[in-house]
């Protein structure tokens, strides 16, 4: 079937994708200056490294069909672990990131602009 | 690069070295005899066996055969002493009085609106490896386990003041406790006490019909597989297991302050 072919073919190319993603992200994790390049670092692993590979392998699964009826299970579990990964990742991250800014532990250099401090004194002065 | 670096280098490759030549020399220690591994063949050949009625348990999955019903007296027992620690937990915090007045702060909306949706997600996972667990690994402990990840983000997102205020408090998470130890209790009665009442012979932990004692549970509805006590118990230790560790993080998520009053008399 062209159809399971096409599939296949589309989840390859995400899991490559996905492969990408943690190989940059590894990288980045290694050589990025400060704590909050390295947390886009990780999120580029979690959400380019792992979503998009389990959307990937569901829809192989959904392209094989000597699976038989198990690839809707193969399919289904990869999509909700997808989407649950796709959740919260960026909310483990985001407050990662506040906690660390709230309590100045981690240094900001280099830094262009700091846009939840200027908040922050804002919020102090009035 | 730095020596310390170098050092740590060293040491990683020394310790892999030495693992892999450890093992190589027969670090594992003599194969277990001839009979050892024949029980664990004869604990695979009888997990579900319809060819053997009487001598095999009641669900697809070994480990929870093996834990519930092979071995079930043993983890009543480790259960007994699970309980043991947390009613020594529940009795050193005695009088301490949990209240959910006062205000918390909580973190962020982002994480409270991603929060709110994993509460109901998480339970949902639970129960699916509890009453799964006599077809695919899993069981009552591991699904109290899960289960007890939301409350520790409850604590962590909304403060422990909201888990009170949502009605948890720690008479009722008591009572779930009772609820699910009385349980496992009376399931592995269950068979013992019908035995009793209609005048067969029976054994207590019976969960399948044996030669001489004839009742036991129900192992397939409409054909599909209950497991019989497995069943039970997973869903009594999945809710024992729930309440006991929510009390004690309950109890440990309580201020320094707030203890060392009662503590100090």
């Amino acid at each position: 079937m062209l159809l399971n072919a096409l599939l296949i073919f589309i989840g390859e190319a995400l899991v490559a994708i996905g492969v990408f993603c943690d190989l940059a992200a590894s990288i980045g994790m290694i050589r990025f200056p400060n704590f909050y390049t390295r947390l886009h670092a990780a999120t580029v692993g979690t959400i380019g490294g792992a979503v998009v590979p389990l959307i990937g392998v569901a829809l192989m699964a959904l392209g094989a069909d000597w699976l038989g009826n198990y690839r809707f299970f193969l399919a289904g579990a990869s999509i909700v672990a997808g989407i649950l990964i796709l959740l919260l990742a960026p909310v483990g991250s985001h407050v990662l990131a506040q906690a660390a800014h709230k309590a100045g532990l981690a240094s900001h250099e280099p830094i262009a602009f700091d846009h939840l401090e200027e908040d922050r004194r804002r919020g102090e002065k009035e | 690069m730095k020596a310390s670096e170098l050092f740590v280098l060293v040491s990683i490759i020394v310790f892999i070295f030495s693992l892999a030549y450890i093992t190589s020399l027969g670090g594992l220690g003599q194969l277990p005899p001839v009979n050892v591994r024949l029980l664990a063949q004869r604990y695979l050949e009888l997990t579900w066996n319809p060819l053997k009625p009487f001598m095999s348990s009641s669900g697809y999955e070994s480990v929870t055969a093996i834990v519930w019903d092979f071995r079930g007296l043993d983890t009543f027992f480790e259960t007994a002493v699970f309980y043991g620690a947390i009613i020594a937990a529940i009795a050193i915090y005695r009088g301490v009085k949990i209240t959910g007045k006062g205000r918390t702060t909580g973190m962020s909306p982002i994480a409270r609106t991603i929060t709110r949706l994993s509460i109901i997600l998480i339970p949902t996972v639970a129960a699916s490896i509890a009453l799964h667990g006599h077809l695919t690994p899993g069981g009552g402990f591991q699904a109290g386990s899960v289960a007890t990840v939301v409350v520790v983000l409850i604590i962590m997102v909304f403060g422990r003041k909201a888990l009170i205020r949502k009605g948890m408090t720690k008479a009722r998470i008591l009572l779930f406790r009772s609820l699910g130890l009385l349980g496992i209790g009376f399931t592995a009665v269950a068979i013992l006490l019908a035995g009793i009442i209609l005048g067969l012979n029976a054994y207590i932990f019976q969960n399948q019909p044996k030669p001489f004692a004839p009742l036991g549970f129900p192992k397939l509805y409409d054909g599909m597989i209950l497991g019989g006590s497995l069943l039970l118990f997973n869903l009594f230790e999945f809710i024992a297991v729930t309440a006991g560790f929510t009390l004690v993080l309950l109890l440990l998520s309580l201020g320094e302050e707030e203890v060392r009053g009662v503590v100090e008399k």
